[in-house]
């Protein structure tokens, strides 16, 4: 068992046995479910706007070296600078060097799920530089030296007494737990910070290939001071957020924001292909888009989940995923989390390490039914499992269990013995107390089951019985 | 600039090319449906999502009566710098603003953290979503997001029924290709990160008011 796979069980079981931690993130992603749920009244077709996105990101996909290839033309064309980093240390160099030469001590983040990924924060730490994130979820999470609980909502979690006590504690000038309050408390403190920063980094929800230009979507407008308040401009993006035409963007705002947070679209929808122009008033001197690799061109290869690639961090499958509500986004110990944490991280971060993931699922569908692109998410995580047990470690245990399990299976005799066998080792283990000890082969089962008691007979004897012999 | 060297590069689009040899499954398209009603009143619509999404939405019958709501606005908002996106329209409609307020016209540089309002045009209005689409040229990157109050001054024939006619203005008419930035803006600033209760003003303007003139 791999450490991560320790830890996930570990935390599993502490989060789910904490009943104040599951009543509120109950609330909270109920009062998602249903806002999405409404939101989606306002499509005429929900069906056909799903079907309609995963035609477009699969096009986008499927060409996409040409896609890449055509917005980073359009973005030199205006003067910016695309740069193409294999992995998390080629990407975090390249920043932590730009920032030093050109001599930035504050750095703000406008929310980046790709920069929690390639760990950018402690990097820019690492070299002396201050790096202040200014979504108020990341904000909060930061202040609390925490990673990000959620894809979309980062400090879902918290209470605003939780929220109230931390920023007391680091704020100093609010005492209060009035929501109003403390966004204003964080504004104060955030608009320093604006104005202060030599380098604004922000991810990019899409790379719109024939305008060259990157998309952001946020409610509180972080994105857009980001963007136009200190001299440099850096947006880090995986290679896959690629879409072929601007047009496309009148469809996926909408869904986007739908199946984010229900809305019928986010507030701002920015879109920015390069630094400050010739003719133009303010904003950045330079403009970098980091394109990232990081394991996704090796996902791409992989042609029966290449459409987990489609996926636009929406996060409607942790709102939707029975197991995410139970034990809660810190106990996934990955960047993303829920189902599409699941299916992606194995292709990321290796199989081995992280294949228990792919079994934190009842693989009841739901996330696959929610999914705004249409990602085939539960059958992912199947495939998964299929590929673990192909290539990784899976316990002595498990595989001798199933070969055992081959050979009953091929013979009505053999079937017949070991059902026999199995019923009197139940009905021995609980006249013995056996039941969840070391030496209880369910264990794992029965450590938090009521098991019944395993019957004399079996299905057959008894239907032979009862059809007279047949 | 000096080139950078980036190595990276062609090994990434070289594993891209050799991954896509393999050709992937795709759901079955189906007989293209309609995802969105098509608008039919567009003024009616624009006002409707404006007072969902918490846009103030004033209709006037011409830009003087819009320079007149743009003035009693002034009048309600603490005294401050106004930044202006200096175009002659809105040169225009100042005259009739008040004499004591200190207007900062953005040829004169970005807005101020200060400011206690800007006024802007915009490039078009979604009746669909009751948006905004501005471009740096309405007043550059600062005017739509620094102060607490934006106000848009826009005309009926900016208004466009849905986000497909909007995008598809502002590409034919080359704004997308003349700036370096463009912003779709919905409603004000907020934020529902403290248990999912909706603060106004999160970063961006308390206030997003829109005067809309039919001629």
């Amino acid at each position: 068992m791999s450490t991560a796979s320790r830890e996930f069980l570990r935390r599993a079981a502490e989060k789910s046995a904490d009943l104040t931690h599951r009543e509120t993130l109950r609330r909270v992603v109920d009062n998602c479910n249903t806002s999405m749920e409404s939101g989606r009244t306002r499509f005429a077709d929900w069906e056909a706007a799903r079907q309609r996105c995963h035609e477009i990101k699969w096009e986008a996909l499927n060409n996409l070296d040409r896609y890449l290839l055509e917005f980073e033309q359009r973005v030199k064309e205006r003067g910016g600078i695309v740069f193409w980093a294999e992995n998390s240390a080629e990407a975090c160099r390249y920043v932590t060097d730009l920032a030093t030469s050109r001599s930035v001590h504050k750095v703000v983040k406008s929310k980046s799920m790709v920069a929690e990924e390639i760990h950018l924060g402690p990097a820019l730490e690492k070299v002396g530089i201050e790096d202040i994130e200014t979504d108020l979820g990341e904000f909060i999470v930061q202040l609390r030296n925490e990673p990000p609980y959620h894809i979309v909502a980062p400090a879902m979690h918290l209470t605003r007494k939780d929220i109230a006590a931390l920023f007391k504690e680091k704020l100093g000038d609010v005492d209060t737990d009035d929501p109003q309050e403390l966004v204003a408390a964080a504004r104060r403190a955030l608009r320093r910070a604006f104005f202060s920063a030599e380098m604004g980094i922000t991810g990019a929800n899409f790379l719109v290939a024939d305008a060259g230009m990157i998309a952001l979507t946020t409610n509180e407008g972080n994105d857009r001071l980001c963007t136009s308040i200190p001299r440099i401009h850096v947006a880090i993006a995986g290679i896959e957020k690629v879409i072929p035409r601007l047009q496309d963007l009148a469809l996926f705002w909408p869904v986007l924001a739908t199946a984010g947070t229900g809305q019928p679209i986010t507030c701002y929808n920015t879109l920015i292909g390069g630094p400050r122009q010739e003719n133009e008033l303010d904003g950045p001197e330079e403009f970098h888009v980091v394109l990232l690799d990081n394991g996704r061109s090796e996902l791409l290869a992989d042609a029966e989940q290449r459409d987990v690639l489609h996926c636009i961090r929406c996060g409607a499958c942790l709102n939707a995923c029975p197991v995410f509500r139970t034990v809660g986004g810190h106990t996934y110990g990955t960047t993303y989390q829920g189902p599409i944490g699941s299916v992606l991280t194995p292709h990321l971060r290796g199989l081995n390490e992280f294949q228990h993931l792919s079994y934190a699922s009842s693989l009841c569908g739901a996330c696959t039914d929610v999914c705004p692109v249409k990602i085939d998410l539960h059958h992912h995580l199947l495939e998964n499992r299929r590929d673990a047990v192909r290539s990784a470690d899976r316990p002595f245990t498990e595989r001798v269990g199933f070969q055992i399990w081959r050979w009953t299976m091929q013979s009505a005799r053999r079937f017949e013995l070991l059902g026999w066998l199995a019923r009197a080792a139940m009905r021995v283990a609980h006249g013995m107390r056996l039941e969840g000890t070391p030496l209880d082969p369910l264990g794992p089962w029965s450590k938090n089951h009521a098991s019944p008691v395993g019957p004399k007979k079996s299905f057959r004897a008894l239907w032979g019985r009862a059809n007279g012999g047949n | 600039m000096a080139e950078i060297e980036n190595a990276s590069r062609e090994q990434i689009l070289a594993r891209i090319r050799t991954a896509l040899r393999q050709p992937a499954p795709r759901h079955e398209s189906v007989q293209r449906k309609t995802i969105f009603a098509p608008v039919a009143d567009a003024l009616d619509r624009f006002q409707k999502e404006c007072a969902i999404n918490i846009t103030e939405c004033v209709v006037t019958p011409n830009l003087g009566a819009s320079a007149a709501g743009v003035k009693d606005v002034l009048a309600s908002i603490p005294p401050g710098d106004i930044f202006v996106q200096d175009s002659p329209e809105l040169r225009r409609l100042a005259e009739k603003w008040p004499e004591g307020c200190s207007i900062q016209w953005s040829n004169e540089g970005a807005p101020k953290e200060s400011s206690q309002a800007t006024i802007t045009a915009c490039d078009a209005l979604v009746a669909q979503t009751g948006s905004v689409l501005v471009s740096t040229a309405c007043g550059g990157r600062g005017a739509s997001v620094v102060a607490p109050v934006h106000i848009v001054v826009a005309t009926i024939d900016q208004l466009m029924p849905d986000l497909d006619a909007a995008l598809a203005r502002v590409q034919e008419r080359g704004i997308v290709s003349q700036n370096s930035l463009l912003c779709l803006i919905t409603g004000s600033s907020r934020t529902a990160d403290i248990e999912k209760i909706l603060v106004m003003g999160a970063h961006g303007p308390r206030r997003l008011i829109v005067f809309l003139s039919l001629a």
